[in-house]
């Protein structure tokens, strides 16, 4: 065969993804980001759309046509669908930041003005909804959050990593079921589970609204996260390390207490406290379990307990500006433990990557 | 220590596992049965009604208690929240997984969880303060401009207070939970296929409509009734940003006339007679019932997608 006969065919510009990008190649992406973003703020200058409006209107479909353009250029029409994905992602990904970044924002801002030294550690006697934010402030609500969801915490922690442990240590025949209980209690709404506390000691007589009721629900609504996330880090154990523990002699409560728990620490107290941020700033069950007071009590077992959700509610539910500032100001102290809590789980899973 | 010891060591050891672990199981049972139980006289007394009636009347002898409508906008307003969750949620998973260089996926994983992590009392303060004026003029634009189909329709003067707005809410609380679902299955796609894919020459929209989605479908379908279990359940964002109205509203969902079970409970729950606490306790059982079978079904899609990617 002579070499005249063969037939060259030119390769097709879209089918080369790794050769050279034509020099174009980012003037045309940078028109076609560009071009949408200044069309739309003079729309929106001249026209009488709303901002979220003419972002849906104007400047989404804006940006999709130009993607569009600017891929038929690029890589020719097959790179059509992939410009108007990741158009749609990055504007997906953008909606969801800005949404948290709202809530973050407002909470700060508004709670810092009501925040003072005095606001962390007073409590709210002699303090009604119209009291300026001078006096009083929600020190009270702290001691009984803290009291309630580490009395929930006593409860639900023990109780969880028993059943993980029965989940991955034993040979149960159980465990199917017993897992997918587990999950699906995660998902009992929390108005249920104070329900159920209420008609189970209030309804019956047994005991008064008090702060261990709390507990009891936050308990019920911990235990599921508490189970999961325990099962799974104990899971991650090498199962070597349990067998070189039994090989050696060592009993299997012992094996679990002294090799297994200490190798899990960090995903055990990650647990533990991904089990707490769920629970501190339920609302609906301390509404049914506990009575609000402006008094500081350091007594979760008898008599009424203030907890900061339940502070909140109460203060925005009255419906005065000054109530409105403190339900802020509490907010903003819930929002500070659960970044606590979440910034001490990130230390402890960044810790163990290493 | 002899062996005897150990084994009854062992013994107790494993004992306590196991009770803790048919406790947990009972638990479930004991919330259905004791909450049946102090609700018995509603059902008995109201009957069917008591799920397909339209009235709240405490001032009655023995009153009349009925949640159709609470029912029908709970349902209205998880899957309103649904619609503006999905593909916000998938999108943003898909993005983690897929687009993001490693260092931002952490970091947008991290904005996700702290999204998960946030009280639902406090998306309410930021619902009603912030959210809900915002929302009110979306609202308003849309029942201005759109009103010739009827579901845009809005004969108040306002907006705020309805189902719209708080499916927005519920949206901001259930995109992590779908998210994170979506994005540990999404991770779990095997590798080998998408290399294959791409080099092949799928475009990354080939690759995720032929590779990723095919495979990750049963996962992500479990996460969104996850997601629609959490928003069936939840009660205090939603009493806060919702006009609660004993009226079916099924289609108006601009119009500030909603309904919710788990809020109707907050909100009648101080002052309530007694027969009326029967009732908002047979409401909850009904909310528990409702609840529980969408998050059966969703641990079953979701542990089975798990065990498939798993093997």
């Amino acid at each position: 065969m002579s070499e005249s006969q063969l037939q060259f065919l030119d390769r097709p510009t879209d089918a080369t993804p790794w050769s050279k990008r034509s020099s174009n190649f980012s003037l045309i992406i940078g028109l076609a980001s560009i071009f949408p973003i200044l069309l739309f703020l003079v729309v929106l200058n001249i026209s009488e759309l709303s901002g979220a409006g003419a972002v849906l209107t104007v400047f989404l479909p804006l940006q999709l046509l130009a993607a569009a353009i600017a891929a038929i250029v690029t890589r020719g029409r097959r790179g059509v669908a992939d410009s108007q994905l990741s158009v749609f992602v990055y504007f997906a990904v953008f909606f969801v930041i800005s949404m948290l970044g709202s809530i973050l924002f407002s909470i700060v801002s508004w709670g810092l003005k009501a925040v003072s030294p005095h606001f962390i550690y007073q409590n709210n006697v002699y303090v009604t909804p119209t009291t300026s934010l001078d006096y009083g402030g929600a020190g009270h609500a702290l001691v009984g959050s803290l009291l309630v969801v580490g009395l929930a915490t006593l409860i639900a922690v023990p109780l969880g990593l028993a059943v993980a442990v029965y989940l991955t240590e034993t040979r149960g025949r159980l465990k199917g079921p017993v897992r997918f209980l587990a999950q699906s209690m995660s998902g009992l709404p929390s108005i249920v589970a104070g329900l159920f506390v209420y008609a189970l000691f209030i309804a019956t007589g047994t005991a008064n609204l008090s702060g261990w009721l709390g507990s009891f629900a936050l308990a019920l609504l911990m235990l599921p996260t508490v189970v999961r996330m325990s099962e799974e880090v104990l899971k991650l154990v090498p199962g070597d390390l349990r067998s070189a523990a039994l090989a050696l002699g060592a009993p299997q409560r012992r094996t679990f207490f002294q090799v297994i728990m200490p190798t899990a620490k960090a995903g055990l107290i990650t647990a533990v406290l991904l089990g707490v941020a769920r629970i501190v700033g339920e609302t609906a069950p301390l509404i049914l379990t506990t009575r609000l007071m402006s008094e500081t009590s350091f007594n979760p077992f008898s008599g009424d307990l203030a907890t900061l959700p339940t502070f909140i509610f109460a203060n925005l539910t009255a419906g005065f500006d000054t109530g409105r500032s403190r339900a802020w100001g509490a907010a903003f102290l819930l929002l500070a433990v659960v970044g606590l809590i979440f910034g001490a789980t990130r230390a402890l899973t960044s810790k163990k990557v290493k | 220590m002899n062996t005897r010891q150990v084994a009854k060591g062992d013994r107790a050891f494993f004992a306590i596992s196991t009770a803790a672990a048919i406790f947990t199981m009972f638990l479930v049972l004991a919330v259905l049965v004791f909450l049946s139980i102090k609700s018995w006289s509603t059902f008995s007394q109201q009957g069917i009604s008591f799920v397909t009636g339209s009235t709240w009347d405490n001032t009655t002898e023995g009153g009349t208690f009925q949640i159709w409508p609470m029912l029908v906008g709970t349902v209205v307003v998880s899957i309103l929240g649904l619609i503006i969750a999905v593909p916000a949620s998938i999108a943003v998973a898909f993005f983690i997984e897929f687009v993001a260089p490693p260092k931002l996926a952490r970091v947008a994983t991290s904005i996700v969880d702290l999204l998960a992590a946030l009280p639902s009392v406090v998306v309410g303060i930021w619902g009603i303060f912030v959210l809900s004026p915002v929302a009110a003029t979306w609202s308003l634009s849309l029942s201005n401009t759109l009103s010739f189909i009827p579901i845009f329709r809005n004969e108040f003067s306002n907006a705020e207070g309805a189902p719209f707005i708080a499916a927005w809410t519920i949206a901001v609380m259930i995109i992590p939970i779908i998210t994170s679902v979506s994005r540990e299955v999404m991770g779990r796609v095997d590798k080998d296929l998408i290399s294959a894919a791409t080099a092949l020459g799928s475009t990354s929209f080939s690759t995720m409509r032929r590779i990723i989605v095919p495979n990750a479908k049963s996962g992500i379908l479990g996460g969104i009734l996850l997601g629609l279990g959490r928003a069936l359940g939840e009660t205090v964002a939603i009493f806060f940003v919702l006009n609660l109205v004993f009226e079916v509203n099924l289609f108006q969902i601009l119009e500030p006339k909603g309904g919710n079970v788990a809020s109707l409970i907050i909100a009648k729950f101080g002052e309530a007679t007694p027969e009326e606490l029967n009732a908002l306790m047979a409401a909850g059982v009904v909310l528990f019932i409702l609840t529980l079978v969408v998050n059966m079904i969703a641990t079953s899609i979701v542990q089975r997608a798990e065990r498939r990617m798993a093997s």
